[in-house]
C-alpha cells in the first residue's frame, strides 16, 4: 500500500517542479501523521487520494522524538496534520512552533474515553489508545471526516475506503476477543517492559505487568522494581516481552529475578520497517496477539 | 531492632538486583575514590568532568559497531575516546601556547557533540538517555565482572606506579629531569581516570559517573590531610553513599542513580559543616 | 673529550621569537664547578634548561658525552612545585631515588637510612614526619637539596638555589655544594651573588648582551666586565668570541 503511495508521491513530486502558476488544486492530499501507527491508519482510510508521511520513523518512540530540520519542512508543506493527542506527542508543540506551522492538527483520539491509571504520580491519562481496536475504529471515523472536510471532491472515495478498513478492523477485534477468551482468566498475565498495553488489557481481559511507568521518560527506582518483582512472583508469570524502544537490560533484570524467559518482540507504539513483522497496524495487532497467546498458554 | 535490620538489610537480602547494585557501588567506590583524590590534589577536577563527556563518542561508536548496548564494545570505545582526547589536548598544549585546560575544553566539547550526533543518528533517544544516565538497577553479572576487573586493574596500577605518580603530581619538572619518559606517568594517570569513568558509566551514565569520583574525594579532603587515609576515606564515602542511595531509592521510590550521587553530595555538605577543616576553619586553608 | 664533559658548540636559543644568546661555545669539564652569572633576563636559566634538553636549540649543538638524563640532578626554581600536596618530608626525599625503588614503591632499609642521613645533613632530621606545606621557604629549599643528595647524580644543576635564604642556611648549603664538588661531581649553578661565586666557584660563564664569556672566575669577574655585563653590552675580549 505504502509502495503505491510513494510512487504517487514521486509523480506528484515531478508535477510540483512544473511552473508554479500551472499548479492545479492537489488531487492527492499531503497528510502528515505524528507516528507510524497513525500514519498507517490514515493511509488505509485515505486510499489513493492521500499520501502520508510519518514524523516518528518505524521502531521510533512517539513520546520522545527529536525532530530534524527536514521534519519542519514536511510539516510546513502538509495539507493536513494528524495527531493522536492526549499527551502522547509532547514534542509536537515545539516542532510546530519552530516550523512556523500555524494550522490546527486533527486530534484523532477525540471521542475516545480515556483511562487514567490510579496511583500514577503524574495523574496523566494513558495515551496508548490504539492498542484497543475499537479506538482505532474511532480514529478511522475521525480521519475520514477530516479528509472529507479538506477534500470534499473525494468524499465518496474516502467513505468507501474508510468503510472497507473499518470492517477489517471489526473482524480483527472479534478475532482477538475470541482467541483470548479461549485462555483461562487466571493465565492471562503478560510481563512487558512498556506499559502501553493498558487499553489492550482492559478491552481483551489481559493483565500487563511492567517495570517502568507510563512513558519512557521516568527513570526507575529500586522500590518500583522490587514491588514489580514481588508482584510477578506472586502472579506466576513465565514469559516476558521486550519492547522495541526501551532498555532491554531492565526487562532482563526483572525476568532474571522472576525466572521468566523472553517471548519475542511486541510492537506497542511503533510499526516495524516494511520488512519486519509489523509493517502495518492490523499485522501489528495480529503479531502481538500471537506472541501473547503463546506466552499465556500453559507450557 | 529487627525492624531496623529489615529496613537496612531486607532489600538486599530479598532482591538480587539490589545486591548486584550494591556490589557495583562498592566496586566503583574502591576504584574511583583513590583516583578522585589524586585528581583533586592535582587540581584537575574539572578535567575529570570533561573527560567523562569526552568518553561519549567512543561509547557511541562501540554501541554502533556492536549494534546495541554492548558492554565490551562501549567500554573499549570509551577508553579509546578518552585517551584520544587526553593525548590530543596534551599535544596541542605542547605545540601551541594554549594552556592544557583550554585545548582540553575544546576537544571534549567536540567529542561530546560528536557522541550525541552518532547516537541520535542511529539509535532512538532512549539509547542516548541510557548512555547518558545509566541504569544501576540493571547491572548484571558480566557488567559486575567488568567493573571488578577495572577496579582491580586500577588499584593494582596505582600501587605499582605509586612513587613516580606521587612525585609527578608534586613536582612534574623533577620527574621530567630524572628521565621519566615524557609525561608517561601523566598518561598512565589519565588512563586510570578514563577506565574508572568507563566502569562508572554503565551504572551511572557518563553524566554522573564522575560524581562518584569527585564528591567522595572532596569529602575525604575535609577530614584528613594525609594521602593514604584520604584515599581510603574517599573509597568508603563512595561505598557508603551507594548503600544509602540504594536504600533511599528502594524505600522512597526515587530514581536510583541520582539518589546515590545526591547522597554523596549530602555527605559532602555535612562534612563542610561538621569538619574542622570545613566552613568552621575560617581563613586560609592550606589544603 | 673526556667522559662526562658537557660541551656547547655555537649554540643559540630563541624564545618567543627573540634571540636569547647566540654563538655560545665552551665546555663544562667533568668534575668542574662552574657558576653562571649575568643580569636578569640574560638567559642564565635558559642555559641550564638547554643543557637539560628542556629548551630546544635554534642553532649549534650541545654534547652530553656519555651522560644519561639520570646522571643529572636538577634543582628548579621552587615555585613550580605543588607545596599543598599532602606528602611528608621523608617521602619527598625518598622520591629522589624513585627509579631505584621499582614497582609498588617499597623502600629498602638502606634507602630509608640514606634518606634519613640526607635530611640530617641539611639539618631537617627533626622534620621528617611533617607535611611539606608546614616547612618555611628556607626549610623547603633544604629539603630540595636533600632530595638531590638522594639522586646521587654526577652532574648537579642548580638554578638560583640560595635566593631568599638566610645567611646561615646559605653557608650550610654552599658547604654541601662544595662537598659534592670534592666528591668529583660536576656542578653548574646559576647565581646572583658575586661573593659566593668568587669564594667557591673556580669557573664562571658570564652571559652578557646575548653572548657568553667562559673562563676562570678571577679573570672574568672584574669590576669592568661586570659593569659591562650588567649594562647589557657585549664583552670585548678577542679571545672569548667563538
Amino acid at each position: 500500500m505504502l509502495r503505491h503511495l510513494s510512487c504517487l508521491l514521486g509523480v506528484w513530486g515531478v508535477l510540483s517542479i512544473l511552473p508554479a502558476h500551472a499548479a492545479p488544486p492537489p488531487h492527492v492530499v499531503r497528510a502528515v501523521a505524528s507516528f507510524t501507527v497513525l500514519a498507517d491508519v490514515v493511509a488505509h482510510v485515505g486510499g489513493t487520494h492521500v499520501s502520508v508521511t510519518s514524523l516518528v520513523p518505524p521502531d521510533g518512540d512517539p513520546h520522545e522524538f527529536e525532530p530534524a530540520p527536514n521534519d519542519a519542512r514536511v510539516l510546513r508543506q502538509a495539507d493536513i496534520v494528524f495527531m493522536s493527542g492526549e499527551g502522547l506527542e509532547s514534542w509536537f508543540g515545539r516542532l510546530a512552533h519552530a516550523a512556523g506551522y500555524r494550522g490546527t492538527p486533527v486530534i484523532v483520539s477525540n471521542g475516545i474515553s480515556l483511562y487514567t491509571p490510579p496511583g500514577n504520580r503524574q495523574e496523566e491519562a494513558d495515551p496508548h489508545v490504539w492498542n484497543n481496536v475499537a479506538n482505532v475504529i474511532v480514529w478511522a471515523d475521525n480521519i475520514r471526516d477530516a479528509l472529507i472536510a479538506i477534500d470534499p471532491a473525494d468524499a465518496d472515495s474516502f467513505r468507501t475506503s474508510a468503510a472497507a478498513y473499518v470492517s477489517q478492523l471489526e473482524a480483527l477485534d472479534r478475532d482477538i476477543r475470541a482467541r483470548i477468551s479461549a485462555i483461562p482468566a487466571s493465565r492471562r498475565r503478560i510481563l512487558t517492559s512498556h506499559d502501553a498495553f493498558g487499553y489492550f488489557g482492559r478491552a481483551y481481559g489481559v493483565t500487563f505487568l511492567a517495570p517502568q511507568g507510563l512513558s519512557t521518560e521516568t527513570e526507575a527506582s529500586a522500590g518500583d522494581m522490587a514491588s514489580l518483582i514481588t508482584q510477578i512472583r506472586a502472579n506466576g508469570v513465565t514469559t516476558y516481552f521486550m519492547e522495541n524502544a526501551t532498555d532491554p537490560r531492565m526487562v532482563r533484570q526483572v525476568a532474571h529475578a522472576t525466572g521468566a524467559a523472553p517471548g519475542g518482540e511486541l510492537y506497542a507504539e511503533a510499526l516495524s520497517p516494511p520488512t519486519g513483522p509489523a509493517p502495518d497496524y492490523i499485522t501489528m495487532m495480529r503479531h502481538n496477539t500471537d506472541l501473547m497467546l503463546a506466552a499465556m498458554r500453559p507450557h | 531492632m529487627s525492624g531496623l535490620f529489615s529496613v537496612l538489610w531486607g532489600p538486599f537480602a530479598d532482591f538480587g538486583f539490589m545486591r548486584r547494585a550494591l556490589v557495583a557501588c562498592v566496586t566503583l567506590g574502591m576504584g574511583a575514590g583513590p583516583v578522585g583524590v589524586m585528581l583533586q590534589l592535582r587540581r584537575m577536577s574539572l578535567i575529570g568532568d570533561a573527560m567523562s563527556h569526552a568518553i561519549l563518542p567512543g561509547a557511541a561508536i562501540g554501541f554502533l559497531l556492536a549494534g546495541g548496548l554492548s558492554l565490551t564494545a562501549m567500554g573499549l570505545g570509551g577508553i579509546g575516546a578518552g585517551l584520544g582526547v587526553a593525548l590530543l589536548a596534551g599535544l596541542v598544549s605542547r605545540r601551541t601556547h594554549l594552556a592544557e585546560d583550554a585545548s582540553f575544553a575544546s576537544f571534549y566539547l567536540t567529542s561530546l557533540a560528536l557522541g550525541v550526533l552518532i547516537v541520535s543518528a542511529r539509535g532512538s533517544n532512549i539509547d542516548l538517555l541510557h548512555v547518558l544516565f545509566g541504569t544501576i538497577l540493571a547491572i548484571d553479572g558480566p557488567a559486575l565482572y567488568l567493573m571488578g576487573g577495572i577496579t582491580t586493574l586500577s588499584l593494582g596500577l596505582l600501587a605499582v606506579i605509586w612513587r613516580p605518580l606521587v612525585m609527578e603530581c608534586v613536582d612534574p619538572g623533577f620527574m621530567r629531569m630524572s628521565g621519566a619518559r615524557g609525561g608517561l606517568y601523566h598518561m598512565v594517570f589519565l588512563f586510570l581516570v578514563v577506565i574508572n569513568l568507563v566502569a562508572g558509566f554503565e551504572a551511572l551514565g557518563t553524566l554522573m559517573s564522575v560524581g562518584m569520583m569527585m564528591v567522595p574525594a572532596a569529602t575525604a579532603r575535609l577530614w584528613t590531610r594525609r594521602l593514604l587515609p584520604m584515599m581510603a576515606l574517599s573509597a568508603l564515602v563512595g561505598m557508603g553513599a551507594g548503600l544509602v542511595g540504594l536504600l533511599v531509592s528502594y524505600h522512597c521510590h526515587l530514581a536510583a542513580g541520582p539518589s546515590i550521587i545526591l547522597t554523596c553530595s549530602v555527605l559532602y555538605i555535612l562534612s563542610l559543616l561538621a569538619s574542622p577543616a570545613g566552613i568552621r576553619a575560617g581563613n586560609s586553608l592550606s589544603l | 673529550m673526556i667522559q662526562g664533559t658537557i660541551g656547547l658548540d655555537n649554540a643559540g636559543v630563541v624564545l618567543n621569537g627573540a634571540p636569547v644568546w647566540q654563538h655560545v661555545t665552551g665546555h663544562f669539564a667533568a668534575g668542574s664547578m662552574t657558576a653562571i652569572a649575568g643580569a636578569n633576563g640574560a638567559g642564565k636559566s635558559t642555559l641550564l634548561r638547554a643543557i637539560l634538553g628542556e629548551v630546544p636549540l635554534a642553532a649549534g649543538t650541545i654534547t652530553l658525552d656519555g651522560l644519561h638524563p639520570r646522571d643529572f640532578g636538577y634543582l628548579p626554581q621552587a615555585r613550580k612545585i605543588d607545596r599543598a600536596f599532602p606528602i611528608s618530608v621523608a617521602d619527598m626525599v625518598l622520591g629522589g631515588a624513585w627509579h631505584r625503588m621499582g614497582a609498588f614503591g617499597g623502600a629498602t632499609r638502606a634507602l630509608r637510612q640514606r634518606a634519613a642521613d640526607a635530611l640530617d645533613r641539611v639539618k631537617l632530621g627533626q622534620q621528617a614526619g611533617r607535611m611539606i606545606d608546614a616547612l618555611s621557604a628556607g626549610q623547603f629549599q633544604r629539603l630540595l637539596f636533600a632530595r638531590l643528595l638522594m639522586t646521587d647524580a654526577r652532574v648537579m644543576m642548580l638554578d638560583e638555589p640560595f635566593t631568599a635564604l638566610d645567611a646561615p642556611t646559605t653557608q650550610d648549603l654552599l658547604g654541601l655544594v662544595c662537598e659534592w664538588h670534592e666528591q668529583g661531581r660536576t656542578i653548574i649553578a646559576v647565581l646572583h651573588d658575586m661573593h659566593q661565586i668568587r669564594r667557591c666557584f673556580p669557573h664562571v660563564v658570564l652571559l652578557s648582551g646575548g653572548r657568553a664569556v667562559w673562563g676562570e672566575t678571577a679573570r672574568i669577574l672584574t669590576p669592568a666586565t661586570l659593569r659591562q655585563a650588567y649594562d647589557g653590552m657585549q664583552p670585548r675580549w678577542p679571545d672569548t668570541d667563538a
